[in-house]
């Protein structure tokens, strides 16, 4: 297994044997190990000491479904500590394929106005690189790039790339892979990667993976055994089943319910329901298309081998394509969150994200905060689009908002930025569902609604039986205990949903150790698997301390301390001494 | 029943509790019926219905289901006022007594909710209660 360096500053790049201390890593584990070992937490993110690396999950390429996850590290732009975003997409099981556990960016050309693409394929018996100019694909619409570099290198490729918004440095800009169409539609949208990317000036990686070895499995038998668990758990599972929850409705499926427990966050966060919810809703969208189509369509995979399939596609009324992937927080990021119920302006939003590189999430939430500092009016759907396209096209307002939520409201000197660690939180009010508040509050991430995923009870020690929900302290030891399981899954290459069927169906937990042991030679138990989390958030939560960070970043944003939310009118009254546990006690 | 139907209709549009002719109270419920179960508040879009109930007063969920001949087993994920009251596998709430203005929001079973986005929001009393009594205290995405 080797570490792929580029470096950037001459264009040249070596193949590293991978160090015996990253055996065991993969994914996210491996991204935040190499940042910490590598880049100093005071760096400047886009400036030539910090690094971008992309790293395949553990599992990735082999028969385990759902398992194409590749994550990206770095430090990051817009919270300025460390980054994790991960995507499905076919680029991770090819790399995987070829034997690398990570790919490695670094250094910084000198000549600041050219960009570079990275063709990376198999020579056969390692893989090689090429550097060729890319400056014929910036200040572009990504749709229409992608389908150019996929003339180029033909369909066999897998691209992940930048759009404008990472030409610009935008703390909202992600980097794009391509889908199973090979569009620009899969994101590992947050934190600013882009931007890190972009300050490289590498604005593609082409993968050709073509005559590759494959993957390495220590006990194939054990990982067969591992990965037949897993797909019987995911195929019997009323979420994660084909026409399942998810395979019809998408992520979307959540707007309703959210909306109904008041935890909808409205119109930059000032209520927990949105009266237009319905109309927005995963529901909608499946009906919407239904009557469009002429015929139930039911959602599709984002990457190869995966059995949930959540992804969905909106339909114009001319049966064109407006977007892939609605989903439940883009929607509401261009929905209630900026006053908007109306599906197609939704669609179009999320396109022009897809088309300049950016976050849904956190171009969304800035929209949001724009309307509610007095930008324009909320529910002005023109105006949103309007400023999405200014964002693209960097204008100097473009180049505000592409700051992010936290920027735009300090700019309009707005105390109602509803951030955390300098990131916008996504689509659950922490007021309501407070659980999700303790995680928000103290990820490394800055507000994420996928740093604390749930898990088997049974494997987490949550202190007491008879009510271990109830008491705070609790609170915070179940966020420790979904961070630190996340942190695991995000580095075994799965998909997070598969936690449905690991939490519910103990043959899916099994398969899960039985695949990683099988990987890896190793005899993990399911303390180990989750000590393995543990210890990647400890090695984050160093970084960001390095970085500056103390706990007073640890803490949801003032303003829901004393504004109520409706229609619970609730604050967040959690002492901060909840959010000082999670890690104080790690 | 016919009878019943007569005093609904006598009393449809009303905006309060209403009293009726044998000295009981009718009582208006905000029902709002997501997905395929639209079609129990006469929708056909499979999208969403939201009809106005009228129950007599001292009416519990059940009746309301019945008022609506929703089978309860066709039902997951609901609430009372913003309160989860039920999820696939746990339904708490049947005999939870309604009151005039009430808004009840029931989803089909296709509808998911992960535990981390549940963790901590507000519950009647009977669905606290239920999973306290588990096991595993609730931490599950499903409960059947």
């Amino acid at each position: 297994m080797w570490i792929l360096r580029m470096n950037m500053t001459n264009r040249s790049y070596q193949l590293e044997k991978a160090p015996e201390r990253y055996k065991l890593l993969g994914g996210r584990g491996l991204t935040s190990a190499i940042i910490s070992d590598e880049v100093d937490p005071q760096c400047h993110p886009l400036g030539p000491n910090n690094k971008l690396v992309f790293a395949p999950g553990i599992v990735t390429g082999t028969i385990s479904p759902t398992s194409a996850r590749i994550s990206v590290g770095g430090k990051s732009p817009l919270t300025g500590g460390i980054k994790e975003a991960n995507a499905g997409t076919g680029m991770a099981p090819a790399l995987a394929k070829m034997r690398l556990k990570a790919v490695i960016i670094e250094g910084m050309p000198k000549e600041a106005d050219k960009y570079w693409l990275a063709a990376l394929t198999w020579a056969g018996d390692k893989p090689k690189v090429e550097f060729q100019p890319a400056d014929e694909y910036t200040g572009q619409d990504l749709y229409e790039v992608y389908a150019k570099v996929f003339d180029r290198f033909g369909k066999k490729v897998e691209v992940a790339g930048i759009g404008t918004a990472g030409e610009f440095g935008y703390g909202d800009s992600g980097i794009a892979f391509n889908d199973m169409k090979k569009k620009p539609t899969r994101y590992a949208g947050r934190g600013g990667l882009g931007a890190v990317m972009g300050s490289k000036r590498l604005k593609f990686l082409v993968v050709d993976s073509t005559g590759a070895p494959g993957v390495v499995i220590a006990n194939e038998e054990l990982l067969k055994t591992g990965a037949k668990k897993m797909r019987e758990a995911l195929m019997e599972h009323a979420i994660t089943k084909p026409q399942g929850g998810l395979n019809s409705y998408g992520t979307a499926i959540l707007v309703n319910i959210l909306n109904e427990a008041g935890g909808f966050p409205t119109r930059n966060f000032r209520s927990g329901r949105f009266e237009g919810a319905a109309k927005i809703s995963g529901e909608a969208i499946f009906e919407t298309n239904k009557k469009r189509m002429g015929k139930e369509i039911y959602n599709h995979g984002c990457s190869p081998g995966c059995i949930i399939q959540c992804s969905n596609t909106l339909y114009a009324k001319d049966r064109s394509e407006i977007a892939s992937c609605v989903e439940y927080e883009s929607g509401w990021a261009f929905g209630a969150q900026c006053g908007i119920a109306d599906l197609d302006a939704i669609g179009e939003m999320v396109k022009l994200c897809n088309a300049y590189g950016l976050d849904t999430i956190e171009a969304g939430v800035t929209v949001g905060v724009a309307m509610d500092s007095g930008v324009l009016p909320f529910g002005d759907k023109k105006g949103a689009i309007k400023l999405l396209k200014e964002m693209g096209k960097g204008t100097p307002m473009g180049r505000i908002l592409g700051g992010g939520a936290e920027m735009a409201a300090k700019l309009y000197g707005n105390p109602r930025s509803p951030t955390v660690k300098g990131q916008a939180m996504p689509a659950y009010e922490p007021r309501a569902v407070k659980g999700i508040g303790v995680t928000y509050a103290t990820t490394t991430m800055g507000a994420d609604h996928t740093a604390g995923y749930t898990i088997a009870p049974e494997i987490l020690s949550v202190g007491g039986t008879s009510d271990p929900l109830a008491a705070e302290k609790s609170k915070a030891d179940l966020s420790r205990g979904f961070q630190s399981t996340t942190a695991m899954i995000d580095s075994s290459g799965h998909c997070l949903f598969i936690a449905f069927a690991i939490l519910d169906i103990p043959k899916g937990f099994e398969g899960l150790l039985d695949e990683l042991n099988g990987m890896l030679g190793t005899k993990m138990t399911a303390a180990d698997a989750v000590a393995m989390g543990a210890d990647i958030l400890r090695r984050e939560r160093k970084f960001n301390e390095a970085a500056g960070f103390t706990k007073a970043d640890d803490r949801l944003p003032e303003f829901m301390k004393y504004e109520k939310l409706p229609p619970h009118n609730v604050t967040n009254d959690l002492p901060d001494e909840v959010f000082d546990a999670v890690f104080g006690e790690m | 029943m016919i009878l019943g139907k007569t005093i609904l209709t006598a009393y449809l549009g009303a905006r309060h509790a209403v009293p009726l002719p044998n000295g009981g109270t009718m009582i208006k419920i905000d029902v709002w019926l997501y997905g395929p179960l639209a079609r129990y508040g006469n929708s056909s879009d499979n999208i969403f219905a939201n009809p106005q109930v009228e129950i007599p007063e001292g009416s519990v969920l059940r009746d309301l289901l019945a008022r609506l001949a929703l089978p309860t087993a066709e039902r997951g994920i609901s609430f009372i006022n913003g309160n989860l009251s039920a999820m696939p596998g746990v339904q708490p709430d049947l005999d939870h007594v309604l009151n005039d203005g009430d808004r009840v929001a029931l989803f089909h079973l296709k509808s998911m909710w992960p535990f981390q986005y549940r963790h901590d929001v507000a519950a009647i009393g009977e669905f606290k209660t239920s999973l306290a009594r588990r096991g595993d205290g609730g931490l599950r995405s499903r409960y059947d």
